[in-house]
């Protein structure tokens, strides 16, 4: 009965309904399809983070991470590896690197650069650079001239493919090593910073220039779909002696990106405060307005004998219906959006420069996560019954009385 | 013994010949080198006005430097008096500057070997490799010229494959007695980048000698550096505790 009491009072007013049930949907929308675009956004950023040479795990020296020179080199590789395929699942990747700072010029520009000396057929399945090359051609293993440079990098040196580009670092005597090399090919990235700041040497060059004779820089892990990288450090850490090694997650090595995840997160939730206040407003608003129109009818429901809260019920479930309606027509358009744009993304190119200034690439990919859609549902229909709890109390309040003297 | 006359006759032929195929580069490196010998002197000290010219300034530094062979080198800026005591120090391949002001001696790092020296046109590294003209290049006579009546050399100089320097080539004009004329910069699509050109060649400290030198950028005219020597004076031999990072900090001559 009360069922069919609500659903007809909803269509009393038929508009009244229609405009705050719009009022929802856009709500609605507007949590699901804004969170969405976040968290693509953020998955882009965690990406891009760990596919530029960061990868789930690194391993470095321990002195390192706070003075990146080429002494605090790991000159045990061999003790890695075998430590490494042990721990390591089997699916996972790994690829070890030489990476110094150096000053890469030619003869009208130089700038200072990141060499990073690798080897080329197991690199290519952790880091970006095995499929971003876009001119040229890829490092075979044992090139000792050869050089990648990014697009943006040939383009501010006014060079190109097939020139020379002279590299000046600082080798292991302490002294100034200079060597020449010759662009073999060019990489895109999602960023013009990494464009700019990274050179691709073979690792075999690298150790030549800077005198080293088997030691690594680093090595960078990747674990299949991107798993949890904490079982498998906690791993490491017990079988590599933490007097000489340094082990790290993502996490641990771009703060700045887990802080704009926590922002991203923050974020969200004010957006979905936000939505909620002024949708609330709208809900509190149009009920009231219902419960006065009606203040005879409900005068009269008292008298016949209606208990308050059977009256508290019936408004309750006005708005619940209201609200649920909304909110399916909320959540189909979001995921026909989110769908719409899953395949081709939003171009953000004609805010190239700003959105690369945070370090977001060029095209998001909106990416729902069900967490959110639930929690913005329950948002909306817990705080929605809430508030209309005010209007509702209202009603059960009249007396037939006061109803009756109400003209 | 006719035989043996026409086979000797054949042997020195056939060394003529070597050296004729051989002679040309080996000769342009000799006057590579003699140049830069002649140029250097064993030692020297030399007291330059350095003039730094842009389109809407212009600045003016004095400067003592002090050379032995092609390795060791030291410069201190005596005037202006906001500049005064500045100094570099290069030896072998290594630089360090000092700056009276905060009393602190930088080596320099790779990173600012390719920086300006002093704010002019000439880059550390054109002070601190030199010599690698003379070892990293290949050098052939293109032709020759007359200039005050001497005959100039043409040499063109094309770095050797790996050789660990930017540009594509060097053009490079010297008189037959040693005096450098011209020394002009090609990127490796052999365009011009920046030239360097020497004026006013006489007599100083004893030697024919050019009394003027600018750098000039290819790109922009009214871009130059000008080195004016006011005194120049060859020596047999400087002490060797000149060049060293003490005496940088504290001059004791």
């Amino acid at each position: 009965m009360y069922f069919q009491l609500a659903w007809r009072n909803i269509w009393r007013n038929s508009r009244r309904t229609a405009v705050i049930m719009i009022a929802i949907v856009i709500g609605v929308w507007s949590m699901i399809f804004l969170s969405a675009f976040m968290r693509g956004m953020e998955y882009d950023m965690i990406k891009n983070g760990i596919s530029t040479l960061t990868g789930n795990i690194q391993i470095h020296q321990k002195d390192y991470i706070n003075d990146p020179v080429i002494e605090n080199s790991m000159h045990s590789p061999i003790k890695l590896e075998t430590a490494l395929k042990k721990v390591l699942p089997p699916v996972a990747h790994w690829a070890s690197r030489i990476r110094v700072n150096a000053i890469a010029s030619n003869a009208r520009h130089s700038s200072s650069i990141t060499l990073v000396g690798i080897n080329p057929i197991p690199e290519a399945k952790v880091s970006f650079i095995g499929n971003a090359i876009n001119n040229g051609c890829y490092l075979k293993p044992g090139d000792m001239r050869g050089i990648i440079v990014g697009q943006a990098l040939l383009n501010k040196f006014e060079t190109k493919v097939g020139h020379k580009l002279v590299l000046m670092s600082q080798d292991t005597d302490q002294e100034i090593a200079s060597r020449s090399f010759r662009i073999i090919g060019t990489f895109k990235a999602q960023l013009q910073a990494t464009e700019k700041q990274f050179a691709f040497v073979t690792i075999t060059a690298a150790r030549q220039m800077l005198k080293l004779k088997k030691g690594i820089s680093e090595i960078s892990i990747i674990l299949p779909d991107n798993a949890d990288a904490n079982p498998v450090a906690t791993g490491l850490k017990t079988e590599l002696s933490a007097d000489l090694y340094q082990i790290q997650t993502w996490q641990e090595l771009l703060p700045i990106l887990n802080a704009y995840i926590e922002i991203f997160d923050g974020f969200i939730f004010i957006w979905f405060i936000v939505v909620f206040i002024a949708m609330g407003f709208g809900i509190v608003n149009t009920t009231l307005m219902a419960v006065f129109e009606r203040m005879r009818e409900f005068g009269l429901l008292k008298a016949l004998g209606m208990k308050p809260w059977w009256i508290i019920k019936d408004v309750l479930l006005e708005s619940f219906l209201i609200l649920i309606i909304g909110m399916i027509i909320g959540n189909l358009l979001a995921f026909l959006c989110v769908f719409a744009l899953a395949q081709s993304g939003i171009d953000l190119s004609a805010f190239a420069a700003g959105a690369e200034f945070a370090g977001i690439s060029r095209i998001i990919y909106p990416a729902v996560w069900i967490e959110d859609v639930i929690i913005s549902n329950i948002v909306v229909i817990i705080l929605g019954l809430l508030v209309s709890l005010y209007p509702a109390a209202k009603a059960a309040r009249f007396t037939p009385v006061e109803a009756l003297m109400h003209t | 013994m006719n035989s043996k006359v026409i086979s000797t006759a054949a042997l020195a032929l056939f060394a003529v010949a070597c050296l004729c195929i051989d002679s040309p580069a080996q000769d342009a490196r000799t006057l590579v080198k003699a140049g830069f010998d002649y140029m250097r002197g064993k030692s020297s000290f030399s007291m330059v006005d350095m003039t730094i010219h842009r389109p809407d300034w212009e600045r003016k530094m004095t400067f003592e430097a002090w050379t032995k062979g092609l390795k060791n080198s030291i410069f201190r800026i005596v005037a202006p008096a906001k500049d005064k005591d500045n100094g570099t120090l290069k030896k072998g391949k290594e630089m360090w500057t000092y700056n009276p002001k905060v009393n602190r001696v930088i080596k320099l790092p790779p990173s600012m070997m390719s920086q300006a020296w002093m704010g002019s046109d000439f880059s550390n590294n054109d002070l601190s490799k030199t010599d690698s003209l003379i070892d990293d290049y290949t050098h052939t006579i293109t032709g020759t010229r007359t200039h005050d009546g001497k005959k100039v050399y043409l040499i063109k100089s094309i770095p050797k494959p790996g050789a660990p320097v930017v540009w594509g080539m060097q053009k490079l004009k010297i008189r037959e007695d040693h005096v450098f004329l011209a020394q002009e910069f090609y990127d490796e699509d052999f365009k011009l980048v920046k030239v360097m050109t020497t004026l006013q060649i006489q007599m100083l400290g004893g030697k024919m000698f050019p009394k003027v030198w600018r750098m000039q950028k290819a790109e922009a005219t009214d871009e130059y550096t000008e080195l004016n020597y006011k005194k120049l004076s060859f020596k047999e031999n400087l002490r060797d505790n000149l060049f060293t990072i003490s005496n940088l900090k504290n001059p004791r001559r």
